[in-house]
C-alpha cells in the first residue's frame, strides 16, 4: 500500500497558469477507496478535492504549482460564486476606475481630508465589485430575463456604442427625452425582449455603472445623436 | 523547326519572352513601343486588357466572357425557434431575398455561424431552412459551429470544413480559419462553457483565430497545381487580416496565409464574423466582408481598414438594420463587384473600380449616423 | 342673394338625385354615412358647402390668428407659419372660401371639403375618395385636422408644405380634373368677391400661389387638440379610462407604437414624419415588378405631378414613397399617419383597407405582411385580446372633445363590427408560432 496522502494548503500558490494538460485530465474527485495501488492521492485543504498521481511524480516546484491549479480549477468549479469578480475580470476588460491613490496621507488636519491606504482600497474594491456584477448582467441573457436569449454585449460588446456622454437627449425610439436607464430599459424590452428593471433595481444601476466605466474618457455631450 | 500550328499557350508564352527580352534592353521610347506591341498582341488574342496598368497578358484560363454571380447568406446564429423566434424569421427572410434573385446565382455561400451555441437543433434547423434555397449551397463553418462539440454535428451535416472546388475558371478556397488554440482543457471546462466562452465576442479567455499549419500546408499544396493567373476567392469566416484583437476580428496567422495567396494576381476574400459592412486591400488581397441576418456589430474603435466606408449605424428601434444578405458579381481575372443587399436601406455596392483605384473610383455613400 | 342659393340647393339635389340613381360607386357613400339633413346633401356624398360652413364656424373659437394656437408650441409654430404666408384674418377668409369652392373642379363638383368634410372628420370616411364623374381614386384621404403638423404632406410625402399640396387635387384627372392650373385661376378669377378677397389677403390679382397660400393659411386654423388624453396627460387622472391608460402604457411598451406614431410636446400629431412599409401594401402587390415598372414609366419626366397622376390613378401607386425618392427603402412605403382624431377618420390604412381600429392592431399584432421590403422594426407583438382592446380605447380617447359624440357613435360602430369579423386577425403569427416569412419560404408550415 504505497498509497499517500498529502494534504496541501494552496494558498499560496494560487495564480499560476501552466499548461497541465494530462494533470488536469485526472482531476476528478476521487474517493478514497478507488485509487489503485502505486497512485499518489493528493487532498486540498477542504478535505474533499483531490487529485490522483502516479506515485513517483517528482516532486518538485513545478508539478506542485500544476497540482495546485488544477485542485483549485476544480474547487473555483464547486464554488462558481466565490472569485467570481476575478472570473468576470478574466473573461471581459472592464476600465479600471479612477485612481486615487495619490490622496493618501495628506490632510492639513481636516479629519474628513484624511485617507488612507485602507480607504482608497475599500473605495477600489467596491467599486470593482459593482462594475464586475453589471459587466456579469450586460453579458447574460439570464440576467436581463430576455424571452429570446439575447445579451447586450450581442450589439454592444464591451459596451461600445452605448453612447452614455450623450444622455439626456430626445431618443426617437422612446419618442421622448430619456436619461441613460430609460433607453437601457427600452433596449430589454425591445431588442432583448425581457422585462424592463425598476430605476433602483440593483442590476439596472450595475448596468449603468458598467456602461460608464467602459466609456471612460468620452466627452460629455448631451442631445448628441 | 518551329511547329507549323502553335497552341495558344506557346503563341502566350512565346510573346511573353519577347516582351521580357525587349524590356531589358530598353529606353523610353524603346518602352513604349513593346508596351503598345504588347497591347497589339493582346487585343488581336482577343483577351481584355487594362490599359491603365501594364500587366503581363494573361490568357491562363479560358473565360473571358460575362461576369457570374454568387450569392450568400452569413451568422445567422439561430437558436432553437421555441427560443428565439427573431433570428429565425431573419434567416427565412434571407433565403426569401436569395430565392428571388435574378438573375440568379450560380451558388449561395453560407457563410458560418449558421447556429449559435453550436447545438445540433440548431444547425438542424439552420440545415432545413437552407433547404430552401433554390441554389447550390456552399458551406462554411464559424466558430458558434463548432466549439460546442469541435465540428462533430457539422461534418455530419455539411461535410469537411476545409475544401477547395472551381467554378468558371476561378478557384474556389473555403477554410476554417476560426481555429483556436486549446484553452478549454486545462480549465477544466464543459463543452457548454467552452462554447459559451467562444460565444461571446468580447470574452478574453477565448484564444485568438487562426488558420493554423495543417491547413496552411493543405492551402500550399491545394494551390500548388495553378498557375498565378488563376482568378483566386477566399472564402473564410474570420478576416485572415488583423483589424481588432480584443473583439477576435483577428486571424493570428494572417501574415503567413497572405503569404501563400500573395503570388497570385488575383486574390479576394470573402469573409463572415464581423456583421458589418467591411473593405480592405493588402498586397494584392481584396477582402469584403459579408452582412449578419441575426444582429449588427459596431465598428471597432480602432483598426479598421482605410479602404472601409462604414455603413450607417443601425437604429435598434429596426432589429433587422445594418443586417441582410447579398451577392459578388465575379469577372473575368477574378475581380469583384460586392454587393451588400441592407435590409430597408439602398444596397451598397463597393465594386473592383472601387479596390482597384484604391479607394478613389466608384466610393460608396458617405455615412451619416457612424459608430463612436 | 336668396335665389342664387335657391338654385344651389336645387341644383345640388338633383346632383344627389342623379348620383343616388345613377351610377353608384361600386362601394356607395362609405359604410358608415350619417343620416344627412334633407336637402343638404352635396355632390360625392359630401355636406353641403353651407351646411359645412355652419359647423365650421361652432368648431372654431374667436381667437387672434396672428398668435400661435394655444394648443401649440410656440417655438415649433413659428417653424410651421412660412415666412411668406403669416396667418392674417383676411387669409384665413379667402382660404376658407376656396376650401369650400365647387368651381376649382371641371364639372363644379368636387371642392376641398368634398373629400375633406367638417362633419366626416375632415376626410370623406370612405376607403378611396371620389372625384369628378363619380371616378374613384386609389388612395384614402387623410383628414386635415392638425395637418400643418406634416413636414411632407400626401400619403407619399411628394410635397414640401401645405401650400404646395393645394395645387394637385384640382387638376388630378379623378379628382378635380380641371386642365391646368390656369383653368384653377381662371375659375375664379372673374368674380370680383374673390378679387376683393385677393387683394384684403395679398394685395394681389388671382393668381395661383396666393390662391394655395389662402388654402393653407386656413387649413392651419384647423387645430383639433383638445382632447381627453390631453386633459390625462394635464393631470386630470380621471380624464381616461383605466383601460385606455393601460393602452397608453402599451402604447408606449409592448406595442410599440411610440417609435413611429411619435407624441410629445414639440410634436403631438403622432408621426415620426417618416416613410415605413408595413405590408399593407404588399397584399396584392408583386413589388419587384411594381418598381420597374415605375422606373420606366417615370423616366426622364419624372416629376411631381407625373408621380400625383399615378398614384391616383395606377397599380403603381402602391409602391408608394418609392416613387418620390426612387430609394429601394421606400418601396411600398407610405407616411405614419398622426393618430389624432383617428377614431373619426375611418377606414384606415393608404388604400382605406381596413375599417376598425381593431383591424389595424390585428394587422400590427402579427407582424404586418411578410413582403422583401417590410420594415424590420414591425415585429409580431404577441399582445393578449384584453391588450388590443386596450390600446384600441386609448386610441379613441385622442379625439378632441368637441366630436365627442360623432366619436362615441363611431366606436360603437366599429365596435358592433369588429365583434362580427376580424378579416385581418392572425393568433399563429402574432404569438410567434409561425413565422411571417416562413410562409413564403416554406409554404406548408412545419409541425414543431
Amino acid at each position: 500500500m504505497n498509497r499517500m496522502r498529502v494534504t496541501l494548503v494552496t494558498t499560496g500558490l494560487l495564480g499560476s497558469v501552466a499548461a497541465l494538460g494530462a494533470f488536469i485530465a485526472f482531476s476528478r474527485p476521487a474517493s478514497v477507496t478507488e485509487a489503485a495501488s502505486n497512485d499518489l492521492v493528493v487532498q486540498l485543504c477542504d478535505n474533499e478535492t483531490t487529485i490522483t498521481l502516479a506515485a513517483d511524480t517528482p516532486r518538485n516546484r513545478e508539478n506542485g504549482a500544476e497540482i495546485a491549479d488544477a485542485l483549485m480549477s476544480q474547487w473555483k468549479r464547486k464554488h462558481p460564486e466565490s472569485t467570481w469578480v476575478e472570473e468576470e475580470y478574466e473573461k471581459h476588460v472592464i476600465v479600471p476606475p479612477a485612481d486615487n491613490r495619490h490622496l493618501i496621507g495628506k490632510s492639513q488636519g481636516h479629519t474628513y481630508a484624511r485617507i488612507t491606504e485602507r480607504d482608497i482600497a475599500t473605495w477600489k474594491r467596491e467599486t470593482v465589485k459593482f462594475v464586475a456584477d453589471g459587466s456579469r448582467v450586460f453579458h447574460s441573457a439570464d440576467a436581463l430575463g430576455s424571452e429570446i436569449a439575447v445579451s447586450c454585449d450581442m450589439c454592444h460588446p464591451d459596451a461600445a456604442n452605448t453612447h452614455p456622454e450623450t444622455y439626456p437627449k430626445f431618443q426617437e425610439q422612446l419618442g421622448r427625452m430619456a436619461l441613460l436607464r430609460d433607453m437601457i430599459n427600452w433596449c430589454i424590452e425591445h431588442p432583448v425582449r425581457g422585462t424592463p428593471l425598476a430605476a433602483d433595481d440593483p442590476k439596472m444601476r450595475g448596468l449603468e455603472a458598467y456602461i460608464l466605466a467602459q466609456r471612460t474618457g468620452e466627452k460629455l455631450q448631451y442631445g448628441k445623436r | 523547326m518551329p511547329p507549323r500550328f502553335k497552341s495558344i499557350e506557346t503563341r502566350y508564352y512565346e510573346q511573353r519572352a519577347d516582351l521580357w527580352r525587349g524590356l531589358e534592353r530598353l529606353d523610353r521610347r524603346g518602352f513604349l513601343k513593346v508596351s503598345l506591341a504588347a497591347m497589339g498582341a493582346a487585343l488581336a488574342n482577343g483577351v481584355l486588357h487594362y490599359p491603365h496598368s501594364f500587366q503581363p497578358i494573361s490568357i491562363a484560363y479560358a473565360d473571358t466572357g460575362e461576369p457570374f454571380r454568387i450569392a450568400y447568406i452569413s451568422d445567422s446564429h439561430l437558436y432553437d425557434k421555441q427560443v428565439n423566434d427573431r433570428f429565425v424569421r431573419q434567416l427565412l427572410r434571407a433565403v426569401d431575398d436569395i430565392n428571388a434573385l435574378d438573375p440568379a446565382p450560380d451558388f449561395v455561400l453560407y457563410g458560418g455561424d449558421l447556429a449559435q451555441l453550436g447545438q445540433a437543433k440548431e444547425l438542424e434547423l439552420g440545415a432545413q431552412i437552407l433547404k430552401n434555397v433554390k441554389h447550390p449551397v456552399r458551406m462554411m463553418v464559424g466558430e458558434h459551429d463548432w466549439y460546442f462539440d469541435l465540428g462533430e454535428k457539422w461534418r455530419d451535416l455539411f461535410g469537411a470544413p476545409t475544401y477547395s472546388f472551381d467554378h468558371k475558371g476561378v478557384h474556389f478556397v473555403v477554410l476554417n480559419s476560426v481555429v483556436e488554440k486549446d484553452f478549454w482543457t486545462q480549465r477544466g471546462m464543459s463543452p457548454m462553457e467552452r462554447m459559451q466562452t467562444v460565444a461571446g465576442l468580447d470574452n478574453g479567455i477565448q484564444s485568438r483565430f487562426e488558420v493554423g499549419e495543417a491547413q496552411r500546408n493543405w492551402l500550399k499544396n491545394d494551390l500548388s497545381a495553378l498557375s498565378s493567373d488563376t482568378p483566386l476567392v477566399v472564402f473564410s469566416h474570420s478576416p485572415l487580416y488583423k483589424y481588432y484583437r480584443p473583439w477576435n476580428f483577428w486571424t493570428d496567422d494572417a501574415e503567413q496565409v497572405q503569404a501563400i495567396l500573395a503570388p497570385f494576381h488575383s486574390v479576394v476574400v470573402i469573409h463572415g464574423h464581423t456583421h458589418q459592412l467591411l473593405t480592405n486591400r493588402i498586397g494584392n488581397i481584396n477582402f469584403h466582408g459579408m452582412l449578419s441576418t441575426a444582429w449588427p456589430w459596431p465598428y471597432a474603435p480602432e483598426g479598421l481598414p482605410a479602404l472601409t466606408v462604414q455603413m450607417n449605424r443601425p437604429n435598434p428601434f429596426d432589429p433587422n438594420d445594418g443586417l441582410g444578405d447579398g451577392y459578388a458579381e465575379i469577372h473575368p481575372r477574378g475581380l469583384v463587384d460586392k454587393v451588400y443587399n441592407l435590409w430597408n436601406r439602398n444596397p451598397i455596392e463597393v465594386s473592383r473600380a472601387y479596390m482597384s483605384s484604391g479607394g478613389k473610383k466608384d466610393v460608396p455613400p458617405t455615412p451619416s449616423l457612424v459608430s463612436y | 342673394m336668396t335665389r342664387r342659393k335657391n338654385r344651389a340647393a336645387r341644383s345640388l339635389m338633383l346632383a344627389a338625385l342623379l348620383v343616388v340613381t345613377g351610377s353608384l360607386p361600386a362601394h356607395g357613400f362609405g359604410p358608415h354615412r350619417k343620416d344627412m339633413p334633407a336637402g343638404q346633401l352635396a355632390s360625392h356624398g359630401a355636406l353641403s358647402a353651407d351646411a359645412q360652413m355652419q359647423q365650421l364656424a361652432a368648431l372654431l373659437p374667436e381667437r387672434d390668428v396672428t398668435r400661435p394656437p394655444p394648443a401649440v408650441d410656440p417655438a415649433m409654430w413659428a417653424l410651421i407659419v412660412p415666412t411668406d404666408n403669416a396667418m392674417t384674418p383676411e387669409r384665413i377668409a379667402l382660404g376658407r372660401k376656396l376650401y369650400f369652392e365647387t368651381r376649382l373642379s371641371a364639372d363644379n363638383t368636387v371642392a376641398c371639403a368634398t373629400c375633406h368634410d367638417v362633419s366626416r372628420g375632415f376626410t370623406d370616411q370612405r376607403p378611396t375618395s371620389e372625384g369628378v364623374h363619380d371616378q374613384l381614386g386609389r388612395r384614402n384621404a387623410p383628414t386635415t385636422m392638425n395637418a400643418f403638423f406634416y413636414e411632407d404632406v400626401f400619403l407619399d410625402g411628394r410635397v414640401p408644405s401645405l401650400e404646395e399640396q393645394a395645387k394637385f387635387p384640382a387638376i388630378n384627372p379623378v379628382e378635380g380634373g380641371l386642365p391646368d392650373h390656369a383653368a384653377m385661376v381662371g375659375a375664379i378669377a372673374g368674380d370680383a368677391g374673390y378679387r376683393k378677397l385677393f387683394r384684403d389677403a395679398y394685395h394681389s390679382e388671382p393668381n395661383l400661389d396666393d390662391l394655395v397660400r389662402a388654402i393653407a393659411a386656413f387649413e392651419r386654423t384647423l387645430v383639433f387638440l383638445d382632447t381627453p388624453f390631453d386633459r390625462f396627460l394635464a393631470g386630470d387622472p380621471a380624464a381616461i379610462s383605466e383601460k385606455a391608460q393601460r393602452g397608453w402604457q402599451l402604447f408606449n411598451g409592448k406595442a410599440r407604437c411610440m417609435s413611429c406614431h411619435m407624441m410629445n410636446p414639440s410634436n403631438p400629431l403622432g408621426t415620426d414624419n417618416r416613410f415605413h412599409n408595413i405590408g399593407v401594401a404588399a397584399r396584392t402587390q408583386n413589388f419587384e415588378g411594381l418598381a420597374r415598372k415605375a422606373l420606366a414609366a417615370l423616366g426622364e419626366e419624372g416629376g411631381t405631378q407625373a408621380v400625383d397622376e399615378l398614384a391616383l390613378q395606377t397599380d403603381l401607386s402602391e409602391l408608394g414613397r418609392f416613387m418620390v425618392t426612387k430609394d429601394r427603402a421606400d418601396i411600398g412605403a407610405f407616411k405614419t399617419q398622426g393618430l389624432r382624431n383617428v377614431g373619426i377618420t375611418a377606414p384606415y390604412m393608404h388604400d382605406g383597407s381596413m375599417r376598425t381600429l381593431w383591424d389595424v392592431m390585428d394587422h400590427y399584432n402579427k407582424g404586418g405582411e411578410a413582403n422583401p421590403f417590410l420594415d424590420g422594426g414591425i415585429e409580431p407583438l404577441a399582445l393578449s385580446p384584453d391588450e388590443i382592446d386596450a390600446v384600441v380605447e386609448f386610441m379613441f380617447t385622442l379625439t378632441d372633445q368637441r366630436f365627442a359624440k360623432q366619436n362615441e357613435e363611431e366606436r360603437a360602430a366599429q365596435k358592433k363590427i369588429a365583434g362580427e369579423r376580424r378579416p385581418f386577425r392572425d393568433d399563429d403569427l402574432a404569438f410567434r408560432r409561425v413565422l411571417p416569412f416562413e410562409r413564403r419560404v416554406e409554404p406548408s408550415p412545419r409541425e414543431d
